[in-house]
């Protein structure tokens, strides 16, 4: 089976700079990338005149729901959802229930994940029932597959387990990804704490219940030598803090969700609970800062955090309306309208961001599209349109501040290796 | 002006609607000194209360305008004992929705409920407290109190709220409504209760004495909450009393300085004042009680429930 994908530019994590190439691929592999081939006989030709050409991209931080609340999303609907935002393979967290904090439930949860038309990758947790008291079975969770170890939607409150938790995955070279937050200053909080939360009435959380947590363990993996991976950044002070630990050696990687680029606490208006997220939005200031951060490389990974939840879940107040918002399908978009499409910043930010290096973080080759490469890439139509109506969203939840409206930018093709996954 | 179907909080008042709701309180208050104290205006209509938070004064107060203003008054009894969900509040507003209600007033101890109503129902929603959010009927009688006080003029008044800032929708309500009508407002509490990027105009004092030199016309007591997460925001009741209350010993200086007492009430004796405090000449606190009867029959004459905009002749 040839493919001739004709007429595109060539994204790479090297350089802002598009290349306008042809990319023929036969077999599932990349055989040609240049400009002006001709499609031999039986080749069949994809158009991908004024579109962009990318590796596919990779998510770090899924919430799939399964096991246990599949009536907010399951692995299947999950991946279908990633494939519709050009997403290519995601690592889904343990805060299922049961927890995915046994080998068994590892299996279950891969089982599951065999029947995706995406490879699809699992987090364990770090302790029983992600209760923060006893280890998990690290190890063999590891030989069930793993690729990383963490709590999240908690922190490990108490710094000894943590010592402990990293001091035994490096057994396994495991990386520890970590959900920061201090619960006692969290407390029954909702959204940030500042003068939005003062004006709603709402109770706050403030930016030193992360930032605190943040610094406590990226001192404990300096401490131990763990790798620790910062999930959801969401504050300028935390971001500083772990450009200073990074500067220092120490093993510490970190990912940006886009909505804590896009959106901060003056957006909750009226208590939008497609608003709410944990960690929650916080100030314009931040938003402007992490942006530089990501540009200037202080993030490895974009990743989104994708957490669905049921429109009736969401219905309710703000104060009991679960915490999380999705991002697998609006992820690209979103940065293509608000920053790309502005010059904000270039096409090797995501390609390094949101494809090449979540890969790298969990020791799986990136795949950037050139001769003899596997094909495994997205086309992305940057003159096009997408209207994120419940219709066109493949996840089975749609609470997304995006919901009805319409971002620039398309993602038109999703290609891996023989199969042609999407074709819009 | 545009007929608004809720009152949800101040910050939403435009100034023609709020000169609306006060100056049609004056009429209102008016009947209160004849023996029929009953207008026709609202014949035929119903008011139902939805009270999930206890409260016997504003509820009543609610009651009484309504039946001044020839509403028949229901009291849809819910659980006031445990914390209702928005998803179960919802529920019941469908109930309400199917009974045809014009009005529902609503108290809830989690901010934003009203809001969430607002949103489901026909009926004119009104806001009677939610969480720390707003009490906007409470801001609008404050105001009316003192429009009276000070002769119609309010601008340049200087207002000092005292005690549980944090956690007060009324302080949020009344203090927002004082600095739109050109007062001047300060703030004294515990540091722990006080909130962080309050508006920089806004005055926060650590003492007493930094408040006397500020020379408030007002000061406006507020109800403490003592803990939260089992962390107290202050060591006990008697220091609390000692350091922020007003004392006797302060209430000289209030008597002999011609300054106003507000409370937004039930007081607590022996924390945030002292009983001397109830027989004080310049206590408003009775007027605001009265008052409050005649803004909220305002509000009531001013909402146009959706149902109503239906009627035809």
């Amino acid at each position: 089976m040839k493919r001739l994908f004709k007429g595109g530019e060539i994204a790479t994590e090297d350089s802002p700079k598009l290349t306008r190439a042809d990319v023929l691929v036969e077999d599932g592999k990349i055989v040609q990338v240049a400009p002006g081939i001709t499609a031999g006989e039986g080749t069949e030709v994809v158009d991908c005149t004024g579109k962009v050409i990318l590796p596919a991209l990779f998510d770090v931080h899924v919430h799939a729901r399964e096991p246990g609340q599949e009536q907010k999303e399951n692995i299947f609907t999950c991946s279908e959802a990633a494939i519709n935002g050009g997403v290519v393979g995601f690592v889904m967290m343990p805060n299922t229930a049961p927890a995915i904090d046994t080998a068994g439930v590892v299996k279950t949860v891969l089982e599951s994940a065999r029947k995706c038309r995406i490879p699809l990758y699992t987090t364990g947790a770090i302790t029983k029932g992600r209760e923060g008291k006893e280890l998990a079975a690290i190890g063999a969770m590891k030989a069930a597959g793993v690729v990383m170890i963490t709590d999240d939607g908690y922190p490990v409150s108490n710094p000894v387990v943590l010592r402990r938790a990293m001091e035994y995955a490096k057994n396994f070279d495991l990386i520890l990804a970590s959900h920061c937050e201090t619960m006692e200053l969290s407390g029954k909080g909702s959204m940030h704490e500042g003068k939005v939360s003062y004006s709603l009435g709402l109770e706050g959380i403030p930016a030193i219940s992360e930032e605190i947590c943040l610094d406590r363990d990226i001192r404990i993996a300096q401490y131990t030598g763990a790798h620790v991976h910062i999930q959801h950044v969401t504050t300028a002070r935390g971001m500083n803090t772990i450009r200073r630990f990074k500067e220092e050696g120490v093993k510490v990687t970190c990912e940006i969700a886009p909505h804590h680029l896009i959106f901060n606490h003056e957006d909750i208006r009226d208590y939008d609970t497609s608003y709410k997220m944990n960690p929650p939005l916080r100030t314009p200031e931040d938003n402007a800062l992490l942006l530089q951060g990501l540009i200037d490389g202080v993030f490895d990974v974009i990743a989104t955090d994708h957490a669905p939840h049921t429109e009736f879940e969401k219905k309710n107040d703000f104060q009991s309306a679960p915490f999380g918002i999705t991002g697998l399908e609006t992820a690209l978009p979103c940065l293509y309208d608000r920053f790309m499409s502005k010059g904000v910043f270039g096409w090797d930010v995501i390609v390094k961001r949101y494809s090449a290096e979540p890969r790298r973080i969990i020791k799986l080759p990136p795949v950037p599209v050139v001769e003899g490469g596997v094909a495994e890439f997205i086309v992305f139509d940057p003159n096009g349109s997408t209207t994120f109506t419940k219709e066109f969203m493949k996840s089975k939840s749609s609470n997304t501040p995006f919901l009805n409206q319409t971002l620039k930018g398309s993602v038109d093709v999703v290609v891996l290796k023989d199969e042609v996954l999407l074709n819009r | 002006m545009t007929p608004r179907k809720d009152l949800l909080d101040i910050q939403s008042l435009t100034d023609e609607e709020l000169e609306f709701i006060l100056s049609n309180a004056v009429p209102f208050k008016n009947l209160f000194k004849r023996s029929v104290k009953k207008v026709p205006t609202l014949k035929g209509r119903t008011v139902l209360t939805l009270f999930y938070e206890p409260s016997t004064r504003t509820r009543s107060s609610f009651e009484i305008a309504a039946s001044r203003l020839s509403a028949d008054v229901t009291n849809f009894s819910v659980s006031t004992s445990s914390v209702v969900k928005g998803e179960s509040v919802l529920d019941t507003v469908a109930t309400l929705e199917a009974m045809r209600t014009d009005y529902v007033v609503v108290r809830h101890s989690m901010s934003g409920i009203p809001n969430l109503i607002a949103k489901h129902t026909n009926a004119s929603v009104i806001n009677a407290g939610d969480g720390f959010h707003a009490h906007p009927t409470q801001g609008l009688l404050d105001v009316f109190t003192l429009r009276e006080v000070f002769g119609g003029d309010v601008r340049g008044a200087r207002v000092a709220f005292i005690g549980d800032i944090q956690h007060s929708r009324v302080a949020r309500s009344t203090n927002l409504l004082c600095r739109r009508m050109g007062m001047q407002t300060a703030m004294l509490a515990p540091g722990s209760l006080i909130p962080r990027e309050l508006p920089q105009e806004i005055a926060v004092f650590q003492d007493w004495k930094e408040l006397y030199a500020w020379k408030p016309d007002v000061i406006y007591l507020l109800r403490v909450q003592t803990e939260r997460q089992n962390v107290p925001f202050f060591p006990s009741i008697g220091e609390y009393h000692r350091l922020f209350g007003l004392t006797d010993e302060r209430l000289k200086w209030a008597r002999d300085n011609g300054i106003w007492v507000m409370h937004p009430g039930p007081v607590n004796r022996g924390v945030e004042l002292t009983d001397s405090v109830m027989e004080y000449e310049r206590s408003l606190i009775d007027q605001q009680v009265e008052n409050g009867i005649a803004v909220r029959m305002s509000v009531l004459y001013w909402l146009k429930p959706g149902s109503t905009v239906e009627d035809k002749p």
